[in-house]
């Protein structure tokens, strides 16, 4: 029988390292999506999310258990990411991953075998990070959060530490910015 | 009706998220299925949630956990100095965005200071802001009367004269270094 997360936070907290693994196992890729989603940079984003699971480590002790494991670990990762990419202030363009690695693989997307609807994914997935590469890292943080776990807005503002009104701010803003930037492509 | 497709368009995102009350729900719904121009915009808000799921969650194609777990392991199994230590945990206050905060924290302080020096003379113990010295005049049927204290030396001299020409101002004054007292 599977354990919950609170039953591996638990043991954890009791000194078995294998729970914490197991954790990783089950969150370490929703936590990469995140992260990569603020950085827009795979290997920055590696760094970032195993300094997550790093720093929830070192913190298991003081998990409470008051909110949900992955709203603990989620606010680690999106104020790590934040802080990194204040400290970095990288250009866009050395942000920017080559996405030919990306859409060359057609993973995780609904690629047609038709070169032309290729083509369109392609410049459309070029531009859309292009284009949430210009929003803030507040922003980014609740377009990825929202896009990629469908997280409430609750939640959103727990992980953020700020109201759920100021969560749906945020999202109409950056929605508004990327419809602006892609509105000939959707 | 301009007004209205406005306010829609503010929750069109909170509606297709769900997060509204079944009546703010109910309001747009009907609103969208009568209004063109809503629902285009409802459907591209669709498309641009679908466009960012799909090109988002394609960037974590091919994290592995093995080597992910090696990293974290890495991290957690190394013994960083100290300095490295101090410096993680000083670093998030030293950006500039939260360096903002420093100012006006330093002026708050610097007024406190300065509040407490009026509301509490000689907290200071030891300085010279405790030696107060204070010179009052009194009109007092037809004589001007004079005070002069100084708490160093704790000394009161009373000073009595005759109400002179006003132009002679300047010998009426009491602190004056020439005076005979």
């Amino acid at each position: 029988m599977e354990l919950s997360d609170w039953e591996l936070v638990r043991k954890c907290q009791e000194g078995e390292s294998e729970a914490f693994q197991e954790l990783v196992a089950r969150y370490h890729r929703k936590v990469f999506l995140v992260v990569v989603g603020i950085l827009n940079h795979r290997e920055d984003a590696m760094e970032v999310a195993q300094e997550t699971f790093f720093r929830a480590y070192k913190n298991i002790k003081g998990f409470k258990g008051g909110a949900a494991f992955y709203t603990w670990l989620y606010r680690i990762a999106v104020n790590l990411s934040i802080d990194f990419q204040r400290r970095q202030k990288r250009s866009a363009t050395e942000y920017r991953e080559t996405m030919d690695d990306l859409t060359d693989k057609g993973e995780g997307t609904e690629l047609a075998n038709d070169p032309y609807v290729d083509l369109q994914s392609k410049e459309l997935g070029e531009r859309l990070l292009a284009a949430i590469n210009e929003l803030t890292p507040d922003h980014k943080a609740v377009i990825v959060m929202r896009a990629v776990e469908g997280l409430s807005y609750k939640d959103m503002g727990r992980i953020l530490g700020c109201s759920e009104g100021t969560v749906m701010s945020r999202l109409h803003y950056a929605r508004k910015k990327l419809q602006e930037k892609l509105a000939p492509f959707i | 009706m301009m007004m209205d497709c406005e306010n829609v368009r503010k929750s069109l995102g909170a509606f297709l998220d769900e997060e509204l009350n079944r009546s703010e729900a109910e309001r747009i719904r009907m609103h969208a299925q009568g209004c063109p121009s809503c629902l285009a915009e409802k459907e591209q808000l669709e498309r641009l949630q679908a466009s960012l799921k799909s090109v988002l969650e394609g960037r974590a194609s091919g994290v592995a956990f093995g080597p992910f777990w090696d990293g974290v392991r890495r991290r957690i199994l190394e013994k960083k100095p100290w300095t490295a230590r101090l410096w993680d945990w000083l670093r998030p206050a030293l950006y500039p965005e939260r360096l903002a905060w420093a100012i006006p924290v330093a002026i708050v302080l610097l007024l406190g200071i300065v509040s407490l020096e009026q509301f509490l003379p000689g907290w200071r113990g030891g300085s010279n802001r405790g030696n107060t010295t204070a010179v009052d005049s009194i009109d007092g049927h037809g004589f001007n009367v004079a005070v002069f204290r100084e708490s160093k030396t704790k000394t009161t001299v009373i000073w009595l004269y005759e109400n002179q020409e006003e132009e002679d101002e300047s010998a009426a004054e009491p602190a004056s270094p020439d005076t005979s007292f």
